[in-house]
């Protein structure tokens, strides 16, 4: 073998080596989590009929389509909501975002540290403790559901600007100083159109992502669709209750297939 | 005329990447800075517009020394002063109208600029200048789907909406194949000629240097290595510039 192919060998076999290295110690981390949980892998077994048992009972039945009405009457309240916090948070997250973002924010480093902090407190503390949190101070009901919402997509919306603002060429903003042009003109004229589709997808995205989230916060703030999911679960309609799961899926995968066709519009 | 006297840029304490530049660019010329990568060549040509700080010296515009300008004068300077980058730099969403129109920017309120309430005068200007530089039919194209010689053009009527009286261009050609090459480097002397503009060219070809420079300045080092009228260019000179 001449040194090439030496030299050549010796690298995919450390490619490899590298490879099975990974795979061995992801089996061992199951393995050794299964074992600290008491968890056998055999009673993966049963999932089957308790995956039978969901089937026959959450399955909506005559009953539960006369409360459709009422269900998509609250899952459209829900959608509202869910919009709005994400549009309310969109438009605060991006005047943060510009001040935070490091190749045109604030010069101040402390005030981008700030900014990123603060969002990063808002997206890590988990919804449900936002929702109990806010329950306390503002009472059962929409106010709250929007709060929560709008927090969490406040934190996580942030990150997501600052990211995509950051991606945009510096020497694009050096284009438009040369010509004489203020802060403002070139955040309007040059920033803006470059990131607006990226921004729409992440709207969209926790659009779509809040009205999952509804369901949780509703159940906490009693309203919405979480609420109506409660009260079947707990009077025992489950086929209500799946009926209720069942619409929201379908609003969510609507939403997902019309974003990527609203991202091709504006693109 | 643009007169840089003893320019001096530290981006580290060791190592000066502009030494005690003194040059005169001339207006109705085209000037090429050429030198080896790394020389000091974007560095001298954005501090012409104060884009980038200097340590010392000065450079003297219309008789005042810009880097001794407040945020205002500094404005004022910089709308006299066109630019015209090696990627362009097009916001490229945009069409090629929109993006001749942002040359105006300087001259306008802030919200005004924001709102894109450009003037019929302005609109019309724009429309010429992409005439000019043979893109008429283009102008409402978004130039995402312009070709690089066509970005690069677009870039120019943006730099000539300025209405301008120095035009600094950073390696223009560097990323466009020969021909659009050829169509950028005539429009440019074509410029510095009929409308008397200070046209200042970083380049890396030597000979398109020869054939559309009058003045060519060899950088190397941050140090001045040539000075001369393009026929002093002779290819013992060269070796000099690139050692
Ligand atoms: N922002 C910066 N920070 C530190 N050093 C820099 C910076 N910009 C440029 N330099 C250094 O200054 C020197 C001159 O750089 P400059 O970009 O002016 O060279 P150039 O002649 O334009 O090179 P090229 O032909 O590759 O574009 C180089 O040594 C470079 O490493
Ligand atoms: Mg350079």
């Amino acid at each position: 073998m001449d040194q090439q192919t030496t030299k050549q060998w010796a690298f995919f076999r450390r490619k490899h080596t590298r490879l099975f290295l990974v795979l061995l110690s992801a089996l061992m981390l199951y393995m050794g989590t299964a074992s600290l949980m008491n968890f056998q892998t055999r009673s993966l077994l049963g999932i089957g009929s308790g995956f039978a048992w969901m089937a026959t009972n959450f399955v909506p039945n005559q009953a539960s389509l006369s409360l459709l009405p009422a269900i998509l009457y609250q899952l459209w309240r829900t959608f509202l909501i869910g919009i709005s916090a994400a549009t309310c948070a969109g438009v605060v997250a991006f005047l943060l975002a510009l001040m935070g973002a490091r190749n045109i924010g604030c010069r101040v480093t402390l005030v981008r540290v700030v900014i990123r902090g603060f969002a990063s407190v808002l997206r890590n503390v988990p919804i449900v403790a936002w929702a109990m949190i806010l329950l306390f101070s503002f009472k059962q009901n929409d106010l709250t559901g929007f709060l929560a919402l709008f927090v969490m997509n406040l934190g996580f919306l942030i990150r997501a600007f600052i990211e995509t603002i950051e991606d945009f060429d510096g020497d694009k903003v050096l284009a438009l100083k040369a010509t004489g042009a203020t802060y403002g003109q070139i955040v309007v004229q040059a920033v803006l159109p470059e990131v607006s589709v990226p921004i729409v997808e992440w709207l969209l995205y926790m659009i779509e992502n809040n009205i999952r989230d509804a369901t949780l916060v509703g159940l906490l703030t009693g309203t919405g669709i979480g609420f109506l999911f409660d009260l079947y679960y707990k009077g025992l309609q489950y086929g209500a209750a799946g009926l209720v799961v069942l619409v929201i899926a379908i609003l969510v995968i609507g939403i997902e297939l019309s974003a990527s066709k609203i991202g091709r519009v504006i693109a | 005329m643009i007169q840089v006297t003893n320019l001096t840029k530290y981006y580290s304490a060791d190592k000066a990447s502009l030494a005690d530049v003194s040059v005169t660019f001339q207006p109705g010329e085209v000037t090429a800075i050429i030198g080896p990568s790394g020389a000091g060549k974007t560095t001298l040509l954005r501090s012409l517009n104060q884009l980038i700080r200097d340590d010392l010296g000065t450079i003297l515009f219309n008789d005042q020394d810009v880097r001794q300008l407040n945020r205002r004068g500094l404005k004022q300077v910089r709308r006299k002063i066109g630019m015209v980058f090696q990627n362009y730099n097009l916001i490229e969403p945009l069409t090629a109208i929109e993006n001749v129109l942002h040359g105006r920017l300087g001259e306008k309120g802030t919200l005004a600029g924001m709102l894109s309430l450009y003037s019929q005068d302005e609109k019309d200007q724009a429309l010429g200048l992409l005439s000019e530089v043979g893109l008429g039919d283009f102008c409402y194209q978004r130039c995402h789907d312009l070709s690089g010689g066509q970005k690069q053009r677009v870039g120019i009527a943006r730099a000539l909406m300025q209405a301008p009286d120095v035009l600094l261009c950073d390696e223009p050609i560097a990323s466009l194949d020969p021909k659009s090459a050829m169509v950028v480097m005539d429009i440019l002397s074509r410029l510095a000629r009929t409308k008397k503009m200070t046209v200042i060219v970083n380049l890396h070809q030597v000979d398109v240097a020869r054939t559309y420079a009058d003045h060519i300045v060899g950088i190397n080092q941050g140090r001045v290595a040539f000075d001369a009228p393009v026929s002093a260019l002779d290819d013992w000179a060269v070796t000099q510039i690139y050692r």
